[in-house]
């Protein structure tokens, strides 16, 4: 008793997940589209298709295809654009874990393109979500306090596809991502003045040569 | 699927919003119940033997179905698998609402509905939007379209 070899496996219920992913036909995901993911046994940059949905990122090796070749977790992860890489807009998803966690080296396929995902995956925490959450419904209930209102509830999760609207119209998506790309050139001048002012742009430990590839 | 093993053990050993041991029963038939230590951590549920540091299990808390099993247990079920029923005993009716309100909350989805909720409401009393303040106003996934059929 109470020894756990170091090779068996903790079993991930696959099923809880996939029905997570497979969501996504009834309600738009949190993003998607193409990335380039360099390979774990050869270095080579692959064309995946990568659906972010809440905290769950995952990539396909087509869009069509109805099970993901793989999952990233980005709970206390660091997004960082990997500057000085062999593919442009590249960046790294580094994750937790022990002896230094992982390094998933990906690149985008323009400037749009990658302030749009680091955009996407800084924002997609669970952790993130409560933190915006727990004041709002604070308000909310002082709210109805103050005004003798009884408090609401969200609406249940039906799951059925009749009760979720799908796609945003492209009018909504054109504005929203019009309006956001406005606000990441105002984060890349950030970024430019820091490498125009020569610093050095390893971060601590990992670095180019990291040896965690995904 | 491939995922990494190692992110999720990480993830594991992040502080819980709810740890006990529990009994718990697989879905499948004939399946006894056993001790486990249940962790809750983000919109995930992991399950460890009572002795050992890594968990045995996962499952992700999305899309899912809580309810009351007597006497003082609940069941978790998936939304388009309801007869396939993961079983876990409290040892209190007390212990068991926690948990069940808990693991409701811990949704990813269900927080997001929450929050577009709360936005709109408080906006609709106030004329104010409260995300204006964080600067996401515009961010797609928390829009009320999300929540409208």
């Amino acid at each position: 008793m109470g020894f756990f070899p170091q090779w068996a496996i903790m079993k991930l219920h696959r099923k809880s997940v996939l029905r997570f992913f497979r969501g996504y036909r009834i309600q738009a995901p949190d993003r998607e589209g193409i990335l380039l993911k360099k390979g774990a046994r050869n270095t080579s940059y692959q064309r995946r298709w990568f659906i972010l949905r809440g905290n769950l990122l995952f990539y396909l090796e087509h869009q069509a295809d109805h099970t993901p070749l793989g999952l990233i977790l980005l709970e206390n992860c660091q997004v960082e654009p990997r500057l000085g890489a062999t593919e442009p807009y590249a960046f790294t998803i580094r994750t937790p874990g022990e002896e230094g966690g992982r390094a998933y080296k990906l690149a985008a396929e323009n400037r749009e393109e990658l302030r749009a995902w680091l955009w996407a995956l800084a924002g997609a925490t669970w952790t993130r979500l409560a933190v915006l959450l727990r004041p709002l419904e604070a308000q909310y209930r002082e709210l109805c306090q103050a005004t003798g209102q009884e408090p609401g509830s969200p609406p249940e999760d039906c799951g059925s596809p009749t009760t979720q609207r799908t796609l945003f119209s492209f009018q909504e998506l054109h504005e929203h991502f019009g309006k956001e790309i406005r606000m990441l050139q105002a984060v890349h001048r950030q970024f430019q003045e820091a490498s125009d002012n020569g610093g050095s742009r390893s971060p601590a430990g990992g670095g180019e040569a990291g040896t965690q590839l995904c | 699927m491939r995922y990494n093993e190692k992110e999720l053990q990480a993830l594991s050993r992040q502080p819980a919003e709810m740890a006990a041991e529990l009994g718990m029963r697989g879905p499948k038939k004939g399946s006894v119940v056993k001790r486990r230590l249940v962790k809750l951590v983000v919109n995930f549920l992991f399950y460890f033997r009572t002795d050992e540091a890594e968990p045995i299990g996962a499952l992700l808390l999305e899309h899912c179905r809580v309810i009351h099993e007597e006497p003082s247990g609940f069941s978790i079920s998936f939304l388009e698998d309801p007869e396939r029923k993961y079983h876990f005993e409290c040892c209190s009716e007390e212990q068991c609402q926690e948990w069940m309100a808990a693991l409701r909350r811990a949704s990813y989805e269900f927080m997001r509905r929450s929050l577009i909720f709360y936005r709109n409401e408080i906006q609709k009393m106030t004329g104010k939007d409260p995300l204006e303040q964080f600067g996401i106003s515009e961010e797609a996934r928390f829009q009320l379209s999300c929540l409208k059929a």
